[in-house]
């Protein structure tokens, strides 16, 4: 491997290097493209939990959307509770407000017996439109996204693939 | 050029292209096929007591129990994308100032009825026999659908239904509001693609809901008269998993 690394021109190294930094920031800003077209912190969101099966199961992969925040009762919403930053996917049960008031929302998962206020803050019975939610998710693909809950439960292979990644990215030859 | 690596990755990156072509036709073909949903939605009683929010709580709030009708026929709303349809019975009144605030809205009963194709789970809603058809003969070994023989998904006919939440307001009072509606909403659930809510409107060949509303007015609260019986609440098929995870 580094034979080849090696054997590449200096002049050569450095297209490829530059190439691989070019793939990355077309990633990210992408991303972030993304972000600001939907004006959601993260537009796209991976199911970790079964809390709102059968609809979403862990590894499916939702698309959010989060202009025009007249969250109506039904709509699945994406929120953060205060303190933790663990995105949650639920439904809206209630909803309170909006308009010149606060818009505030009671969430529930379809797969617990229970609504959501425990979850909440230890103070907090409702959620908080414009602060505690990402987004309202308008688009599903199953499945797609296993590959990141498979990456954040074994570590080893987010390095494996940045390696493998670099690898062929610098060791490619046109 | 031609070592296993490249042909890996052309293999991998035709693959995903086709995926993705074929799922976003999949999602696209939808609007192809015509919706007529309708329903007739009616209240059969509400009463508002005097409740706590859960058992350790020591403040007391008004609920409302509001008991419908529903005769709905949705199965237009079934498409060959479709995974699962959520269906829900919502309550909504005024604000307290109805000329800056939107109406409240609290959802009283809801469902999630499968598709055909759909793999079977604990938390789909099984819709509850006629009592004609129980009569005239006893039951046979279910087929492992959720609603009955002969029936549909998407058909709901439901009498003298009780609900699944008893609501309060956001203030904790919610007897003599006038000018409430109670109306039916869904989603539609794809298998892949964009999710989908009530539509009022038609729009190209999806036509717009037809009926599905009922108007009332939350009653002045009620003390001990009320019967424990008369208040309590149907327990979903969610009901096979503990409080939140």
């Amino acid at each position: 491997m580094f034979g080849s690394l090696a054997a590449l021109q200096p002049r050569q190294l450095a297209a490829q290097i530059l190439n691989f930094a070019l793939v990355l920031s077309t990633a990210f800003m992408l991303w972030k493209g993304l972000s600001v077209f939907t004006n959601s912190s993260s537009p796209i969101v991976v199911v970790l939990s079964g809390s709102m099966e059968p609809a979403f199961q862990r590894g499916d992969l939702l698309f959010l959307w989060n202009r025009g925040i007249e969250t109506q009762v039904g709509e699945v919403v994406v929120y953060n509770v205060r303190g933790k930053d663990i995105p949650i996917v639920h439904r809206v049960i209630r909803r309170f407000g909006g308009g010149s008031a606060p818009l505030s929302l009671l969430t529930k998962g379809d797969n617990n017996a229970a609504d959501d206020t425990e979850l909440y803050a230890h103070d907090q019975s409702y959620l908080d439109r414009s602060k505690d939610v990402v987004g309202s998710v308008v688009g599903f693909v199953p499945f797609v996204g296993y590959v990141t809950i498979l990456l954040s439960e074994y570590p080893w292979l987010k390095t494996a693939m940045l390696i493998f990644m670099a690898a062929s990215v610098v060791l490619q030859r046109e | 050029m031609h070592n296993t690596l490249t042909r890996v990755q052309n293999v991998f990156g035709f693959f995903t292209s086709v995926a993705f072509a074929v799922a976003a036709g999949i999602a696209m073909s939808v609007l192809l096929s015509p919706q007529a949903p309708s329903a007739s939605l009616e209240l059969k009683n509400v009463q508002v007591v005097k409740g706590r929010p859960h058992y350790y709580s020591t403040k007391r709030e008004e609920y409302a129990h509001v008991k419908f009708d529903l005769d709905a026929d949705l199965t237009s709303l079934f498409n060959w994308n479709t995974k699962q349809l959520y269906l829900s019975i919502t309550a909504s009144y005024p604000s307290s100032d109805p000329s800056t605030i939107p109406p409240s809205e609290a959802v009283i009963w809801d469902a999630i009825i499968p598709s055909d194709y759909a793999p079977l789970h604990p938390n789909t809603y099984i819709h509850p026999a006629s009592k004609a058809k129980k009569s005239a003969k006893p039951k046979k070994k279910e087929s492992g659908k959720p609603y009955p023989a002969g029936g549909s998904p998407g058909i709901v006919r439901l009498e003298n239904q009780k609900p699944k939440y008893q609501i309060t307001d956001v203030s904790g009072k919610i007897a003599k509001r006038g000018n409430a509606t109670l109306s039916l909403h869904w989603n539609v659930q794809p298998w892949v693609g964009a999710l989908v809510w009530t539509n009022k409107n038609s729009i190209g060949r999806w036509q717009g809901l037809q009926g599905g509303e009922a108007k009332f007015d939350f009653p002045p609260l009620k003390g001990t008269e009320v019967k424990k019986d008369d208040l309590k609440t149907e327990t979903g098929g969610e009901r096979n998993r503990g409080s939140p995870a």
